[in-house]
């Protein structure tokens, strides 16, 4: 019998079984993560026939591999004989994947090449072993070099799953490498916490908060003294969190069918006025023109959030995935890209703000998930049904025309309405 | 290398450790000179910070935005701060053509927090420039067994 848990998704609020419920975490993955178009990766990383990376969706264990046709394939990282894991790296060059139980062997097209003693088979093994392969991943798709997966035969394409709002994010990072190229390089972060990924989801979009949980962060931000010097990077992404909460409040947010939203840029004007973009900017405006150049570097939007997972940040070339564990357990992978034809230096600015901002040292981040974490504990265990997310809800009921503002809580309710539609 | 002066290079780095242990803070910044680096990588082995995320990279400043945020006011994450230990052992010093020394030692490190107690092993290396008869920290890198791997669920305000 299929459980309708669109009830838990209420007018302005949510019941707690949404963030606490073992029963509903394995639902979500069936009925929205088995369903949607989910990132893989980047093309940058299989470059040559053979290179491969392992990766997850939906919680199962994928290889992405180029094949020696230069076909990129993804598939599950599963024997078909007795399912143990084929390939243990995460990431390098194969010609082919060697099972270590057994030696059944597979091109980097995910098909059986060969097992050992096959005489000792039947005929009717033999006869169907042309078609033993990996088992692949039902559709792979690329959208200007990011690579998709789903789990499922069928549904939306990749350009119509992300439409117009999404795809101009991915449009922009790519647009913004002077080559018109960009390279997922410089590894990745891991951030894991003890509570739901929806509470991740719903912060990225949440401006009330940087300005008071992050506040002894910024606080420390402000009374750093530079000496003269320009500010570092990575005190800016620090600072950044500063603004008033009548500035948050007048930022620009957008909330897009299917659960996807966006949320314009914050970072102070001081990252925008050092030698080194003034470097970048001329060679963008000598690839491209003073128009189209300014065109471009104006695009300014922080996050934009597509539904369920993924976080693309254009401007700073970044990306973040959720890999929900477990009901009460998340990780958060942090990626970023090197813009070709850009100076070298942008990247290891790049860096060393990733290594503030999004690795395990973090001060700001690590406050969210410390917050998420207490979140979790309390409504498992409480008698408090609903969390509200109801600010900014009468303007919706209103019809107000204007676009939602800064801290109205549409956004988050914008994507647990998608969630109730995949759940209802 | 004379047995003294070994001896005082091993005090001075169990000095450091009881320092970040004690929740010395600024005390434990001032053992480091003002362009000294504080590394801690994000990969077995990795060759610079510069292409490559780090848990750690940064300079004097970044540290003392750090310690100086936990002086004022502590976040959700530190509060209650948790309680830590540094270990060190395996110290090996070696004398070079400057007047640097490199100072290497093996870390364990345990720390409670709320109702969790954790640790992490790892190599610590130094470079230490003679001053007096101490020494400032011109460069620390630290290599955590699993920095490749669990770092996930590190999570700390304050470094090794």
């Amino acid at each position: 019998m299929r459980e309708a848990y669109g009830e838990l998704v209420g007018r302005g609020r949510v019941h707690r079984r949404f963030y606490t419920d073992p029963a509903v975490f394995e639902e979500e993955r069936k009925r929205i993560f088995r369903r949607v178009w989910l990132w893989l990766g980047h093309e940058s990383q299989l470059k040559r026939p053979g290179d491969f990376f392992t990766t997850r969706l939906a919680g199962e264990r994928i290889v992405v591999a180029r094949h020696t046709d230069g076909a990129i394939h993804a598939f599950h990282n599963r024997c078909s004989h007795r399912g143990a894991e084929v390939c243990a790296a995460a990431a390098g060059n194969a010609r082919s994947f060697v099972c270590p139980y057994h030696a059944w062997t597979y091109r980097t097209d995910g098909a059986l090449a060969s097992v050992p003693l096959e005489q000792g088979y039947g005929a009717e093994f033999r006869s169907r072993m042309a078609g033993l392969r990996l088992e692949p991943v039902a559709r792979v798709a690329a959208y200007r070099g990011f690579l998709f997966g789903s789990h499922a035969a069928e549904g939306d394409d990749l350009e119509t799953y992300l439409g117009p709002e999404v795809r101009a994010a991915f449009d922009n990072l790519v647009e913004r490498a002077p080559d018109g190229e960009i390279e997922l390089a410089g590894g990745k972060t891991v951030q894991r916490y003890r509570g739901n990924w929806k509470l991740q989801l719903e912060n990225s979009i949440d401006l009330l908060h940087p300005r008071i949980l992050h506040r002894s962060a910024i606080d420390a931000a402000d009374r750093v003294d530079h000496g003269g010097e320009p500010p570092s990077i990575e005190w800016d992404i620090v600072k950044s969190n500063g603004l008033t909460l009548r500035e948050w409040d007048g930022m620009q947010i957008a909330a897009m069918s299917r659960g996807h939203c966006w949320m314009a840029g914050f970072l102070t004007r001081a990252i925008d006025e050092n030698a080194l973009q003034a470097r970048y900017q001329k060679i963008m405006v000598e690839r491209h023109g003073e128009k189209r150049a300014s065109e471009i570097l104006a695009f300014n939007r922080h996050n934009t959030i597509v539904y369920p997972n993924l976080f693309v940040n254009s401007r700073l070339a970044q990306i973040r995935v959720l890999q929900p564990v477990s009901v009460d357990c998340t990780e958060q992978h942090g990626y970023l890209f090197r813009l070709k034809g850009a100076p070298d230096e942008m990247f290891e600015a790049s860096v060393r703000m990733v290594n503030t901002n999004n690795s395990p040292s973090s001060i700001v981040t690590s406050d969210d998930h410390e917050i998420f974490e207490r979140i979790q504990q309390s409504l498992a265990g409480g008698r408090h049904e609903w969390v509200d997310l109801s600010r900014g809800i009468h303007e919706e009921d209103a019809g107000s025309a204007a676009a939602p503002v800064g801290t109205n809580e549409l956004p988050m309710r914008n994507q647990h309405r998608a969630w109730a539609q995949y759940m209802g | 290398m004379s047995l003294e002066r070994w001896h005082r290079v091993q005090q001075f780095l169990f000095h450091e450790a009881r320092l970040l242990d004690e929740r010395r803070l600024q005390e434990w910044l001032a053992l480091y000179a003002e362009d000294a680096e504080y590394w801690v990588p994000y990969a077995w082995e990795q060759n610079s910070p510069k292409d490559h995320v780090s848990l750690f990279y940064e300079t004097v400043s970044l540290l003392r935005m750090r310690v100086d945020r936990l002086e004022r006011e502590l976040s959700p994450l530190d509060s209650p701060m948790a309680r830590v230990n540094h270990y060190l052992s395996n110290v090996m010093v070696e004398e070079g053509e400057s007047e640097e020394l490199a100072a290497r030692a093996y870390l364990l490190f345990i720390e409670h927090r709320r109702e969790e107690q954790r640790w992490f092993a790892g190599r610590v290396s130094w470079r230490l420039r003679p001053q007096g008869a101490s020494f400032l920290i011109g460069a620390k890198r630290v290599d955590l067994l699993n920095a490749d791997q669990d770092a996930g669920h590190l999570r700390f305000a304050v470094p090794f």
